[in-house]
């Protein structure tokens, strides 16, 4: 069951994603895990997550979860 | 005349709540009470004491000693003053010559009847009796004592902290009624008639095999030496007293630390308690014989790995050995590669100077505590929804609620003393619904009225609650006028559309929850209904990987009813550890300063800066998962963990102490060499809550004192620690009290403005918020709006997402994990006193469906194994449980039961899941290769520890 702290970041996001899905669209749900994660994780997280979307390309992210992902790296 | 109430004095009968008066003349004087209290009430008020035996103001008046006769102008004979109401005009006579005759006839024939062993008593100088025959001048038995009597009745010692001596009842019947009002657990009566007649505790068992819970409301009850605690048989009469807070559950009871010296003879539950009015259970009650065990730290100590023995150090040196660490760790990896865990165990102000510690110090945000893994869900949900991270009622408003929802709670083991306060509310014809897979207790309440029990799945909360607001709003059943007035229109309108969708309705969901539609359209209804309907639940609502939204369900739910802001209602989250809400107020969370200010907000943390003289990381900091997943990364490399067991209390416990030991410096403060300290590089003697002085909030926000009755164990409280180790990290803190700590904490966090030592030692306890404009504080929260914007509640959309950890036929049952009543979270404390008599192991109970399916005995050793690890347990057959359900505590750390639990956890606060769990039993022969590394490693630390002792010593 070992996850990478990488892996581990995915599947939090992913499980915002999927908890507020109900919102509205991506970009409704979007908003909302940005400002989830901009309040409550920490800086390394932040940082892990945005090195995953940038080299990765954040494929295994919910598309809201991509969304917000690349909201929050260009709001830097 | 001046009437005073002196919690302290027995009144004989409780006070009447009626707000019309009657005035009336006692031996002359005139007086005025409320209707409907008694004429010896009426009397102890003036002072007038009339003699009593049967009567005690917690208990409901019984009229059966005859000793308080008294004559009332216009009535014959001489009525009992306890069963007679004071009546408008009423003129009474307490004393004269012939109710003293009376009185002392019937002292005679109870004295004709018992030892006169009194210089030799354990109840010399606190005996009714005693103090009766005093009082009515008894100065003969004419009937003598060679008739048959009860003077050779048997003594029953069976349980391990109190006597029963029948040789000395007086069958007043105190000790029953305690246990059916005060308690309401109804494990004694009275068996035979007349003479034969005597107190018997089950079908005539010994204490210990009955089904008595050793709460001590009995002890406490009687009026002579028949039920009496052991330390008073062994050590005599205390000398003084001190009022203190319970250090166990979120209840918080007051108690008299009754003392000899610094020697604690007992503890007397304090009638004058906000939380508890004089009522106890056997943790608070008992089991504080830890703070002397001899297991407690009693020296720092220190060393460079954790395989090496501990060398004992002065103070000096332990803490700067950490803050050279600490140090040295930082200027290699980082500000943000230390980091640190508050304590809901210790009071307000240690965790308020951990926190600080942790952000000024250290300079970052890494702070959290253990409210991650119970109620942070509480917090975020409630903030979303109500805007205060905190339950919105008292403990005393269930006495005015009409029908009583418990979710995921048992309220009876895991907070007894407000579970007998809800049983009385029950008995008194309050209905009942509890959402558990399992028959708790609460549902076997004698006297129960209505009551429906929604059996559902583990993992399937959401889903119910989301079932019963679909009932709720689809029946019409909502209240529009609350809705309207005090809650935002926009979400409402979203939520109502969402809730009303038929895949919320209770027959779409009876798959996924196991209750019948039937069932769960009746508790909506009545819930709905109820003048007055209150929620309570605990952490089989947060422990889920939808904790933050089953709490946002839940608060949506009290929103639709309008069970908001008056006495009776509200959403009441019961809180496990005795200051976990406190922890959570002192800024414990990684994202907020103390009092809910989130660490971005400039002028909230500009004040902070401004007080403690720093600059301050405006991003949140890890949260106690994320510092073991760092930690594993080989980033974050250094923790100090005050009074908190994360070795034993977390979940996926391989992951927790890979995490441990990848640390380069762990410091641990604690009582004793606990499961984390095992880890440790430093451990610094902790205080226990006898030997310091700060204060505890339980879980209706009360702010209690917590006073101290004995000098710490190593010299230091634990505050005192925190400031050497801040001010040896080169971060001055100075301070002389802990009131001078509380005095910043008002300064800082506007819901503690109005807190001060001096106030709460005027008013005995303070609620939150306590400021300008709630000067005597908020026993119930968001009477007239909410903190939101525009002052409103917020309903939000709850949708219901299956947990990823699900049965299959590998794992084909699922496991929840919970708590007992004699012993307390990771059993540190209460494994350390006698409460080992009723739980010196932890069991998996199983249905016995399952159990046959296996071949599974009563008894067998049952190998458990997860998707996370595996290891034994014996078994128990319970009916208790649904079939595919299996349950078990985690009191005994070598049960391993954390060691299967995984790393799942709630969306938005990481709270673990650890209330669902796929499993496979099977029987086997041996404890797991986790149970033996586990006790080879017990033994291996405890010799280092021994080492260091042995070594200290012949260095003197």
């Amino acid at each position: 069951m070992h996850q990478t702290e990488q892996e581990h970041l995915i599947d939090m996001i992913n499980q915002i994603a999927i908890n507020n899905i109900s919102l509205g669209d991506d970009s409704v749900v979007a908003d909302m895990i940005a400002g989830h994660v901009k309040k409550f994780w920490p800086r390394r997280m932040k940082v892990i997550l945005n090195d995953y979307v940038v080299n990765d390309g954040g494929e295994r992210l919910h598309p809201a979860a991509l969304l917000a992902s690349k909201k929050l790296s260009k709001e830097g | 005349m001046l009437q005073y109430f002196d919690p302290r004095k027995d009144y004989g009968t409780p006070a009447s709540l009626s707000e019309k008066l009657v005035t009336l003349e006692i031996d002359g004087v005139e007086t005025c009470v409320p209707e409907g209290t008694s004429v010896m009430r009426a009397a102890a008020l003036m002072d007038i004491n009339i003699p009593k035996l049967c009567a005690t103001d917690n208990l409901e008046a019984y009229g059966s000693c005859r000793l308080c006769a008294v004559q009332i102008e216009g009535r014959r004979g001489t009525p009992a003053s306890c069963t007679t109401p004071a009546e408008q005009g009423m003129k009474v006579w307490t004393q004269n010559e012939k109710l003293a005759k009376l009185r002392r006839n019937i002292m005679e024939l109870y004295i004709s009847d018992h030892p006169l062993d009194c210089l030799t008593c354990p109840a010399n100088g606190d005996c009714e009796l005693q103090d009766m025959a005093g009082a009515v001048g008894l100065r003969e038995v004419r009937y003598g004592f060679d008739g048959e009597n009860h003077l050779d009745a048997p003594k029953d010692t069976s349980n391990p902290y109190f006597t029963f001596d029948a040789s000395k009842c007086i069958v007043c019947s105190r000790c029953v009624r305690a246990c059916e009002e005060v308690q309401g657990t109804f494990a004694l009566t009275i068996d035979g008639r007349g003479f034969d007649s005597k107190v018997a505790a089950g079908q005539n068992e010994s204490f210990l095999d009955s089904e008595c819970v050793s709460c001590g409301a009995c002890v406490q009850a009687c009026p002579t030496a028949t039920l009496s605690e052991n330390s008073i048989i062994e050590l005599g009469q205390p000398e003084h007293s001190v009022v203190t807070t319970c250090a166990y559950c979120g209840v918080g009871c007051s108690f008299r630390a009754e003392m000899k010296g610094d020697q604690l003879v007992r503890m007397v539950p304090d009638k004058g308690g906000d939380a508890n009015h004089g009522h106890s259970c056997v943790k608070g009650r008992f089991a504080f014989g830890y703070a002397t065990h001899n297991d407690r730290i009693k020296t720092p100590m220190i060393r460079d790995s954790i395989d090496q023995p501990w060398k004992e150090v002065g103070w000096e040196e332990a803490i700067s050995f950490a803050a050279n660490r600490l140090k040295s760790i930082q200027s290699e990896h980082g500000r943000e590669s230390i980091g640190g865990i508050t304590s809901s165990r210790c009071t307000n102000e240690e965790t308020y100077l951990v926190q600080k510690l942790i952000r000024a110090a250290f300079g970052n945000n890494n702070t959290d505590t253990c409210a991650r893994v119970c109620h942070s869900p509480t917090g975020y949900g409630l903030k979303q929804t109500l805007g205060e991270s905190a339950g919105t009622q008292t403990f005393d408003s269930i006495m005015k609620s009409d029908c009583v929802l418990v979710i995921g709670a048992n309220p009876t083991d895991a907070h007894p003393v407000f579970g007998s306060m809800m049983r009385r509310r029950l008995r008194e014809g309050a209905s009942l619904i509890v959402a558990d897979p399992r028959e708790i207790d609460l549902l076997k309440t004698p006297h129960l009225g209505n009551a429906l029990h929604l059996p559902l799945r583990p993992g399937s909360n959401v889903a119910m609650v989301n079932a019963l607001a679909h009932v709720v709003i689809t029946e019409g059943l909502e209240d529009t006028d609350f809705i309207a007035k005090r809650c935002e229109t926009d979400a409402y309108n979203k939520w109502r559309a969402f809730i009303s969708e038929k895949r919320n309705s209770p027959e779409e969901v009876e798959e996924i929850t196991g209750v019948s539609a039937k069932a769960v359209r009746e508790a909506a209804r009545n819930f709905a209904k109820a003048p007055n309907a209150a929620i309570y639940y605990g952490l089989g609502v947060t422990e889920h990987s939808q904790g933050s939204t089953m709490v946002m369900g839940i608060a949506n739910l009290a929103l639709a009813t309008g069970n908001i802001g008056r006495d009776g209602v509200g959403v009441n989250p019961l809180r496990g550890q005795n200051n976990v809400q406190g922890s959570c107020d002192m800024g414990s969370f990684p994202h907020e300063l103390p009092g809910y200010q989130h660490v971005s907000d400039p002028i909230a943390r500009g004040r902070f800066e401004a007080a403690w003289g720093v600059s301050l990381d405006d991003e949140p900091g890890l949260r106690i998962p994320n510092m073991f997943d760092a930690a594993i990364a080989g980033q974050f490399r250094a923790l100090y963990v005050q009074g908190e067991d994360i070795a034993q209390s977390d979940p996926n416990t391989q992951h927790v102490e890979a995490a441990l030991k990848a640390l380069d410096c762990l410091i641990v403060q604690d009582i004793f060499l606990n499961e984390t300290a095992k880890f440790a590089h430093v451990l610094l003697p902790g205080s226990s809550f006898l030997e310091k002085n700060g204060t505890f909030t339980n879980a209706e926000r009360r702010i209690n004192r917590v006073r101290k009755v004995m000098p710490a164990v190593a010299g230091k409280e634990d505050w005192e620690v925190t400031v050497d180790l801040a001010n040896a990290l080169g971060y001055p803190m100075s301070y002389n009290h802990p009131s001078e700590i509380m005095d910043e904490i008002a300064s800082l966090a506007p819901s503690f403005a109005g807190v001060s030592y001096e106030k709460l030692d005027k008013h005995g306890s303070l609620q939150w918020p306590c400021n300008d404009q709630f000067p005597d504080g908020s026993p119930i929260m968001h009477m007239e709006s909410f903190p939101m914007p525009e002052g409103k509640g917020h309903f939000a959309i709850t949708e219901f997402v299956p947990t990823t950890e699900r049965a299959n036929r590998k794992f084909p049952l699922l496991l929840t994990t919970g708590r007992i009543l004699s012993q307390y979270n990771v059993g540190a404390q209460t494994r350390r006193t006698d409460n080992q008599a009723w739980h010196d192991e932890d069991i998996l109970e199983l249905h016995p469906h399952d159990a046959e399916e296996r071949g599974i005995s009563d008894g067998d050793w049952l190998g458990i194994t997860s998707r996370a690890g595996h290891t034994v347990l014996r078994a128990r057959i319970s009916v208790r449980m649904q079939p595919g359900v299996v349950y078990t505590t985690f009191h005994h750390p070598g049960s391993g039961a954390n060691v299967i639990t995984t790393n799942n956890s709630d969306w938005a606060t990481n709270c673990p899941e650890y209330k669902v769990t796929a499993v496979q039993v099977e029987k086997v022969s041996q404890p797991s290769e986790w149970q033996k590394d586990f006790v080879a490693n017990h033994q291996r630390q405890h010799k280092f520890l021994a080492e260091a002792t042995v070594a200290a010593a012949s260095e003197e």
